[in-house]
Formats: C-alpha cells, structure tokens, sequence
C-alpha cells in the first residue's frame, strides 16, 4: 500500500464551505477478512480531494434556495424518524419531517443546527446537490481508503471500539427504549464536534451514515444505495457499523434522520 | 420493482408455461446466484427462503405491478404501498398473501448487518435480515397482530403444504408473538434438522415471553444478556443445544396450554 502524503486544502468553497484532504493516487487496502459483502483486497485508484467535514444543514439551504429543489421527503411525506422507545431497528413515518424538522415538527426544526449534517435527505436530493455543487460522493472504496487513514485494522484507531466514543457521536444506550444524550447529543451533533481521524477528517464513524456511489455486485438492484460509517443512531450492541469495513444498503428514495453525506471535490 | 417481486414474476411465469391448467399452489422460493436477477439477498443475507402464499396470489401481483409513485418524477420510483381503497377491497387471505411478498416500508441502511457466516454450525440469537431495503410497514405488523390466529391457521397450512418455514414466516411470527406455532414449528425443523434459524425463532418467542426457564439460562446470557454484539451472538450448533432448545419450547408450549 501506498503511504500516503497528504495535502490539507484550507481554501473556503462557496459550495461545500469547509476544508478537504487530498488523497494520492495509488494502491490501498479495503475490506474484511471472510467478509462476503467487503472482502479483503488491494484496489487501485486515482487521488481524489474529500471534505473534512459532512455537509451541513447550511449549505444544503444555499443549494435549496438557489434551485427552488423539492426534496423527496417534501414530495412524499415519507420520511423515516426516530422517538426513544421504539424497539432496536424500529423507525417510525412522519409526514411532516424533511431536512428542515429531520425527525418531524414536534421534535424540533434546524434553526439552531445549521452546522449539523442534513439529513432526512435520500440518495437521488443528494444526487441533486452534487450536480448544482459541482462535487460528487466517494465511491465506496474511495470513502474506505479516507476513513482507514491507512489503518488496516477495524477502526482507524485500532482492533478494538473502546475508544469509539472519542472520535463519534453514536447511541451509548443499550437499546433504544430511553434517550441517550450521555455524549452531548441524542441525534445529530455539530460537525466536527469530535476527533478527527489520522488524515483529519471528522465524524467518518457516527453522526450520520455517509453515502457513497457504486455497487455491490453489477446485478444488484437500482433502486439500492448504500452508505457507511454509522450514525448517531448506532449502538455498540444493535448495528455496531461505525467501522471502517461495513456497508449497508438502503432505497434510493428512503429519507431517514441518520443519513446524510460528505462530498469529493474536483481537484 | 424489488428483486422478490422480480423473482416472482419470473417463477409466475415459468410456472404458467409448464401447467395447462395454471393451478396457483403454495409453494416455497429459495433464493439463489443463479436464480434470481438480483442477487443482494444473498449477498447480504446468503440464501433465503420465502414461503408464497397462493391465495389470490396472480391478482396481488398484478396490483404490487401497478403500484408507482405518483409525484415521483423519476421512473423507477415508488410509494411501496396499495392506497387505503384497493387494500380494503383484498379478502382476508388475499391480504395475507400481499403482506408476505410484498414490504411498504424502508428500512435503515443498518439492517443488513451483522453479516451471518457459517450458518450450518450455528444457531443465532436473532433472524438475519431478508427483505433488503424494504421491512413490513405499521400496517402490515399490526395485519399480523390483530389477526394472529387467523394468520397462524393459514401459516400452518402452509408450513405443510410447502414442507418448510418460509423466512417470511419466520420473520411474521416473531413480530406477532406467534407462539402457538411452536409445535408445527419443531414438527418442521425435525423433518431436517437443517433449518436452524427455527431454533432461533423458538429461542425468541421464549424470550418474548420472558419463559423462566429459558430466560435464566446460560443460553439466554450467552445470546441476549450481553453488553455489546447482540446481533451476531450466536450458539454453537450441536445435538445437545439442538435438543435443549426444542425441550424447553415444548415445555413453555405445553404451560401455555395449562393456563
């Protein structure tokens, strides 16, 4: 594997308004060993420039405003929330939540959360925003190689998750039959609120779970996308994919409070 | 269209081909590479089995066919769910046969994990993930609940007719505490003793009906009682297990039964 000399770009995009970390070209290992979905492998690709941060509820506004876009949520009224005491895994639909009341109405709207990840988003707005923006996602090896940091182990900090709470905001709870707001926050936090990685990118485990383009098998359904790194929402004992390896998938047009993206800009 | 419906129509059609008299049976799909056109089951999830109901089962699928978003503006969207109107119009068993092939719902891109490994030495603590992107809506669960004796007497037909538990199935008794297909669930598992995920339905619905017995026992500490990974925890597969998961639901069915 290439190690890799990073280039910390400081300048202020209009478009996406924070840093990114050019990742060099070359040769990088991904995946898990006896993995079926991410099995182990050296792969090949080209540098590419990935934003520090995820991108914010403020500059989806920007986009927002700029195009007049209509998101899916808006459209469909089918946005999936969360409310503690549901049981593991359960999500429940409110017609009134879109990435401007992530979670509903009465749950609270973004007005004090510009600099939180937008979410309640599915994959085709996201699509959307990086045409006006001018930037795309990571593919899912690209978001693998950038989340390692060079890493071969689990986490970018090592085999073990003791110390996952450092770097990400993830549900402490056991279950999710009570609020947990033991590290500051029950949904969304801040960007960068906590450790970056290696190469100095924030909230790659946790917050929200970060789509990437590309798929499992060339046959697999259009309708899936997958995204990665975890979310506010996972816990160490349901879900536990704040790591560097797993992948999940979900529809196209799904719209839920723990999913949102970080963007790779033109070089 | 999900790869299920894919895969059904795909059967449907073969199935007209080969019968004169296009006859509808139950009958239980096993999902595999070479099978069906879209392989994420089986990547996420390796192979699984999902029992059809045959009850008005051409006509539910030409309405899940019919279903489309009508403010998406992109083809290949839709809404999931037949409008209030056409699914009060199902009779009861039609409805069944839609909520076993057909999921209204999203679910959250963590649901495929953990990944199940070698599932031939194992018996896990919990039912792998199987229907993808899609999970049954408040609907379709509460179909399940209100009408569960009604559902169970279907089920165990079924379970008969196609000689298996279909994942579908399984999945539908846990969510409606079914635990009174406890018997027809061992007399299934004991045909082949191959299916171990109805050993984990078992486990469960003892464990939702917190059963003493199983609740305090090493098997319940070793799969449920547990700070972290409760997804992947998982028992090893061996006689002795084999034989102390169906004793004690035999136990917790026959105490049912004398209450």
């Amino acid at each position: 594997m290439v190690i890799a000399l990073l280039l910390v770009c400081v300048e202020i995009s209009a478009q996406t308004g924070c840093g990114s970390v050019l990742v060099p070209k070359g040769k990088y290992q991904v995946g898990k060993k006896d993995s079926r979905q991410n099995p182990l492998r050296t792969v090949a690709v080209d540098s590419f420039r990935i934003a520090v941060y995820e991108t914010t509820n403020r500059e989806f506004a920007v986009f927002v405003a700029a195009t007049g876009y209509v998101t899916d949520a808006e459209k469909r009224h089918n946005a999936m929330v969360f409310r503690p005491g549901l049981e593991e895994f359960r999500w429940i639909g409110d017609s009134t939540a879109c990435w401007r009341w992530p979670n509903g109405i009465s749950r609270g709207g973004i007005k004090d959360k510009m600099n939180h990840p937008v979410t309640s988003i599915s994959y085709y707005d996201i699509r959307a925003y990086c045409a006006w923006a001018h930037v795309r996602l990571p593919t899912l090896e690209e978001w693998e190689i950038a989340c390692r940091a060079g890493s071969k182990t689990d986490y970018f900090f090592g085999s073990e998750d003791s110390r996952i709470g450092e770097y990400a905001n993830i549900w402490r709870g056991h279950d999710h039959m009570k609020a947990d707001h033991s590290d500051g926050y029950m949904y969304t936090s801040p960007v960068g609120s906590f450790k970056p990685n290696p190469w100095g990118l924030y909230d790659m485990y946790g917050n929200v779970f970060e789509f990437c383009t590309g798929k499992l098998l060339p046959s697999e359904s259009p309708t899936v996308a997958h995204a990665r790194g975890g979310s506010w929402w996972c816990s160490k004992n349901s879900c536990h994919s704040f790591n560097s390896y797993s992948i999940g998938q979900v529809n196209v047009h799904a719209s839920f409070s723990n999913q949102g993206f970080r963007v790779v800009k033109p070089q | 269209m999900k790869p299920l419906a894919i895969l059904l129509c795909f059967t449907l059609c073969l199935y007209a081909c080969s019968s004169p008299n296009k006859k509808t049976v139950a009958r239980r799909l096993k999902t595999d590479t070479t099978a069906k056109p879209h392989a994420a089951d089986t990547v996420f999830s390796g192979d699984t089995n999902m029992t059809v109901p045959p009850y008005g089962l051409e006509k539910v699928q030409a309405l899940i066919g019919k279903i489309t978003s009508v403010e998406d503006t992109n083809s290949d969207g839709r809404t999931e769910a037949l409008d209030e109107k056409t699914y009060a119009l199902l009779s009861f068993r039609e409805k069944f046969t839609y909520h076993m092939i057909n999921q209204e719902a999203y679910s959250q891109n963590c649901d495929i994990l953990p990944e199940r490994t070698d599932e031939v030495h194992r018996i896990y603590g919990h039912l792998p993930d199987i229907f993808g992107e899609y999970e049954w809506s408040d609907r379709q669960l509460d179909f399940f609940k209100t009408n569960r004796d009604s559902v169970e007497t279907l089920m165990k037909l079924l379970i008969v007719e196609t000689n298996g538990v279909g994942d579908n199935f399984k999945e539908a008794i846990v969510e409606m505490n079914g635990k009174e297909m406890i018997p027809s669930l061992i007399d299934s598992y004991n045909k082949e003793r191959k299916d171990h995920y109805i050993l984990t339905v078992l486990m469960l619905l003892m464990k939702q009906n917190e059963y003493p017995e199983f609740m305090g026992s090493t098997s319940f500490k070793k799969l449920y009682d547990r700070p972290s990974d409760e997804y992947s925890a998982y028992l090893t597969y061996n006689k002795a297990n084999e034989d102390l998961i169906i004793q004690r639901a035999t136990n917790f069915y026959n105490g049912l039964s004398k209450k």
